[in-house]
Formats: C-alpha cells, sequence, structure tokens
C-alpha cells in the first residue's frame, strides 16, 4: 500500500469564495491604508482637502466592512466550514473589525489637519508624534502583508514584537510641560490625541498579527495569546 | 458471551494516532465554566482495538486500526465511501461473521476480553451490542411485536413483563407518546422517522450495553434526523454509542471522538485498503485536525 489515491478538488466553489473573500478583505486594508497615508501627510502638511477625501473614503470603508461582514455570515450559515476554513471565516470577521477601528483612528488624526502649523511649532513633541506615527502604519502595513501572504512569521513578529511607545509618550510628556501661552491646553491635548492614535494603530496592528497566527495554526495557545 | 465479562474501571488518556501528550484540561473548565461533561480520560474503555485489521478471505479491508471507545460517550466513525467505517462497525458485534472469509486479525477487546476469542457466543454478543441499520427495517408485524421480538426471544414469557419492556424501550426511544394507543397497529403505517425509532426500541428493548448505528439517519428529513441526534444524546447516559455517518455536521453535533478513515490503494492491483487516519475527541477534529488528510476531507477540499 504505497499512496493515498490522488485526491479530486471538491467544494470549488466555496473554496473560491473563501479566496475571494480574503483579496476583499485586503481591498479593504488597502482602503485603511490610504487613510493612513493621508494621516501622515495630513500630520505634516496640514492640507485640510484630506480631511474630506479621508471621510469618504471612511464611509466607503464602512460600507466595505458591512458588506463582508454580510458575506462572512453568509458563507457561515450556508457552508457550515470548519477547522481551518472556519477559523478563516472567523478571523476575517475579527480582522474586518481590527481594520475598521484602525481607519476611525486614521481619521481622528487626519482631522487634526487644520492646526497641523500649530502643532508643528511645539516643535520637539511634534516630532516625536510624526515618529510614532510612522512606526505605527509600517505596523499596520506589515499586518496587511501578514494578511496577504497568510504569512506565520510576519504574523508571530507581530504578535510578539510590538514596539514600545512608553518612552515616546514620557518624552512627549516631558516636552508638552514646557507649552506655554493660551493654546498650550488645547495644543497639548491635540498632541496627545494624535500620539494615543497612534498608540493605538499599533496596538490594533499587533491583534491582527495574534489573530492571523491563530488562524494559521489553530494552536489554543495562540487563541489564548488572541484574546489577551 | 460464555466468557465472564468484567467492566473496565481503569482508562488509558484519549489516543490520537499522531498525538500522545495527556488530554489538556479543557479550557472551559479552566474558566471555571464547566460544561458538566466527565473527563473522558475516566471513562471506562469499552472497545479496545490495536492494530486491528479486517480480510476478506485474502484481501485486506482495513489495515491497522487503534481506538479505544469509551463507555457513555458516543463514537463517530468518517470518511469516504470505501474507508472500511461499516467494516469496522461490524466488526464490534461480529456481524461479519455472516460474509464468508471475513476475519480480523489484531486486538478487538470488549471491556478486556477478546471479542473474537473461541469460547465467545455471536448470539450473547450481539445481545450486549445492538444495531440500528441505515434505512429503518421493522418487522411486517404490530409495533408491538417488533419491540416485543427480542425480549420474547430471550425468555421474557409474562405478558406484563413484555409490556413493560415495550413500554420502557418506546419511551427511551422517544416513540412512546406518539403510538401508545396504536401498539396493534403495523410497524409500516409509521413514518420513516418513526420507524426509525422503533428500530432503535427494538434495539434497546434487549438491554444492550453498546448501540452501533450504520448511518442511522440517512434516509430520514432533517426533522426526523434532529429527533434521532436528541435521542442519541438523551441514552447516551445509558448506552455507549459508536455511529458511522456520512454526515460531518451530524458527528460534529453528537459525538464525543470521532474517528477519521481513508483509503490506501494499492497501486499493483489498484484496490483500496482502509485506513484509521486520525482518531481524537471531536472537537479537536473538527477545529485543529492533526493529520492534513482529515483537515482536507473535512473541509471539503478534497475527497
Amino acid at each position: 500500500m504505497a499512496s493515498d489515491p490522488m485526491p479530486s478538488p471538491l467544494r470549488t466553489v466555496f473554496h473560491d469564495e473563501l479566496d475571494q473573500l480574503r483579496l476583499q478583505v485586503e481591498v479593504m486594508g488597502i482602503r485603511v491604508d490610504q487613510n493612513l497615508e493621508r494621516l501622515r501627510r495630513a500630520l505634516r502638511e496640514g492640507d485640510e482637502q484630506l480631511v474630506g477625501e479621508a471621510l469618504a473614503a471612511d464611509d466607503e470603508i464602512d460600507d466595505m466592512h458591512l458588506s463582508l461582514l454580510e458575506r462572512c455570515y453568509g458563507l457561515l450559515n450556508r457552508e457550515a466550514p470548519v477547522a481551518s476554513d472556519l477559523r478563516f471565516v472567523l478571523s476575517a470577521v475579527r480582522i474586518l473589525s481590527e481594520f475598521e477601528r484602525i481607519g476611525d483612528l486614521a481619521l481622528r488624526g487626519i482631522k487634526l489637519a487644520p492646526q497641523a502649523d500649530d502643532l508643528a511649532a511645539t516643535g520637539a513633541a511634534w516630532d516625536l508624534v510624526l515618529t510614532l506615527v510612522d512606526v505605527a502604519v509600517e505596523q499596520y502595513r506589515t499586518a496587511l502583508r501578514a494578511w496577504s501572504a497568510q504569512d506565520l512569521g510576519l504574523a508571530t513578529d507581530l504578535a510578539t514584537n510590538r514596539p514600545s511607545f512608553a518612552s515616546y509618550h514620557e518624552r512627549m510628556i516631558v516636552e508638552m510641560r514646557h507649552f506655554e501661552g493660551p493654546e498650550a491646553v488645547p495644543l497639548a491635548m491635540a498632541v496627545y490625541a494624535a500620539g494615543h492614535a497612534a498608540d493605538r494603530i499599533a496596538d490594533h496592528a499587533a491583534i491582527i498579527g495574534a489573530r492571523l497566527r491563530y488562524l494559521i495554526t489553530g494552536e489554543a495557545a495562540h487563541l489564548a495569546a488572541e484574546v489577551r | 458471551m460464555t466468557e465472564p465479562v468484567a467492566p473496565a474501571t481503569t482508562a488509558a488518556s484519549p489516543r490520537s494516532t499522531t498525538a500522545t501528550a495527556p488530554a489538556p484540561v479543557p479550557r472551559t473548565a479552566a474558566a471555571g465554566l464547566s460544561t458538566g461533561a466527565p473527563d473522558p480520560s475516566q471513562l471506562p474503555v469499552v472497545f479496545e482495538v490495536r492494530d486491528l485489521s479486517v480480510y476478506y478471505g485474502s484481501f485486506r479491508a482495513v489495515r491497522d486500526v487503534d481506538l479505544d471507545v469509551r463507555q457513555h460517550e458516543i463514537t463517530a466513525f468518517i470518511g469516504p465511501s470505501g474507508c472500511g467505517k461499516t467494516t469496522m462497525l461490524r466488526c464490534f458485534n461480529r456481524m461479519n461473521d455472516l460474509i464468508p472469509g471475513a476475519h480480523p486479525e489484531g486486538t478487538l477487546n470488549y471491556h478486556g476480553v477478546a471479542l473474537y476469542g473461541p469460547k465467545v457466543d455471536p448470539v450473547e454478543v450481539r445481545r450486549r451490542i445492538g444495531m440500528v441499520f441505515q434505512k429503518p427495517n421493522p418487522f411486517p408485524k404490530s409495533i408491538y411485536d417488533n419491540v416485543a421480538y427480542g425480549p420474547r426471544l430471550l425468555g421474557t414469557k409474562k405478558r406484563a413483563d413484555v409490556d413493560a419492556v415495550i413500554e420502557e424501550s418506546l419511551t427511551k426511544a422517544a416513540l412512546w407518546d406518539e403510538v401508545k394507543d396504536r401498539l396493534k397497529e403495523s410497524a409500516m403505517g409509521l413514518s420513516g422517522g418513526q420507524q426509525q425509532r422503533l428500530c432503535i426500541a427494538r434495539a434497546v428493548a434487549t438491554k444492550p450495553e453498546v448501540l452501533l448505528m450504520d448511518e442511522p439517519c440517512s434516509a430520514l428529513d432533517p426533522i426526523a434526523t434532529a429527533r434521532i441526534e436528541d435521542l442519541m444524546q438523551e441514552i447516551k447516559t445509558e448506552f455507549t454509542i459508536v455511529i458511522v455517518t456520512h454526515n460531518m455536521q451530524q458527528a460534529a453535533r453528537v459525538s464525543d471522538a470521532t474517528a477519521f478513515y481513508s483509503t490506501d490503494v494499492n497501486p499493483e492491483s489498484d484496490r483500496r485498503t482502509g485506513v484509521l487516519v486520525e482518531f481524537d475527541r471531536t472537537e479537536t477534529i473538527f477545529s485543529n485536525p492533526s493529520d492534513e488528510r482529515t483537515e482536507n476531507y473535512i473541509t471539503g477540499r478534497f475527497g
């Protein structure tokens, strides 16, 4: 008895739908990435036109989120997926929520565009924010690549090596203590909000890594890590 | 059986063909969310199968099966057609004895006693280990006579005693309320689902310990199937159940342990031999199977 019989593909329509779902989640992720790029430009250039573009893009992201969630529920209803297929659909549901949340955080930062010149005048504190945003966007892009390629190495790296923003925050607070004048408090709040949004974006990227790692391995320990 | 059969009191850890680590504490239990289900590793082993092969003459139809069937659990056999699930099931009550040339090699113990031992009486085996078939097969007799057949054959003669067994068996099969006022009517007038529950009542009337079910719902509609599945959950507190099913969702819904069988092909003769690919807790088989062949089968990627 040398070998198994040559298996023949089954349920091809269902598995084509899963492939399509993976691609469409990726497309939504690219839309979010475009808003993250708008975030970087808005904070550096203060281009207020970006706010309108980002709001329109965010509406599109929300629509895609809803549509893809419905697609996932439909697959769960119709196909009763199991094992890796079930983990895939559930992961898609959860990762879509992460993308949508990252999109909201990007929007929060983009809305600071009208204040960009004043924020830039705060000097080192704002430079720290811009650095944090760059790091966070890079983390997100790694997460998006991990999803596209279903790459366990990238996912594991995201889940386990999340860059610490603590020292940046400490330095930011030190810098903010030097803010003076009647706009000191509103500027400090804006700097904090942008820095916090970047921190949260990096957090969500790490969560995507954890969710993806469990999707790929199915190991209980990775589910626990994802939840925690 | 003429050999004494002592109920097993010790049990080994659940076995997997691919994983030998002890069973982890269920996450629900660790989180204080007990499901009330007993620790499977503490349940006595009813059937112990080791290196079992089944032959039809010189042809080996199934090879190298290793698994434990535990008391008061539902064990499902799944796999593609021709993989040997039914052949294995029929070994458990020696139904294969009726096929000329069919014989097992290896270990098949029932409560520690070799089921194919020379002193074991196949009739007694079948009394203890009942069977429900794919297609409901009531006798063309009354509902009453269908259920009374086994107990009468085994010596229950008094009308009151037979009546008691009838009510008890039909109640266990969740059929009593539907037929109690028409016990003398023909069983052939029942619906397919009712006929299958009648066959379950007939099987439990001889008070077996084990029920073997060979695709018991394949001829039934979804409602009748749901009733049988519910019934299986209810009666597993009294019986040990082994079920062959092609419906993987059914295996996932009803069973505690699942064995996935596949086939090897002999390239010279092009003949297929069934193999046990993986045996594990059902939740593991359907969430994170160890063997890629299992994953491909349950997700429907390849068959």
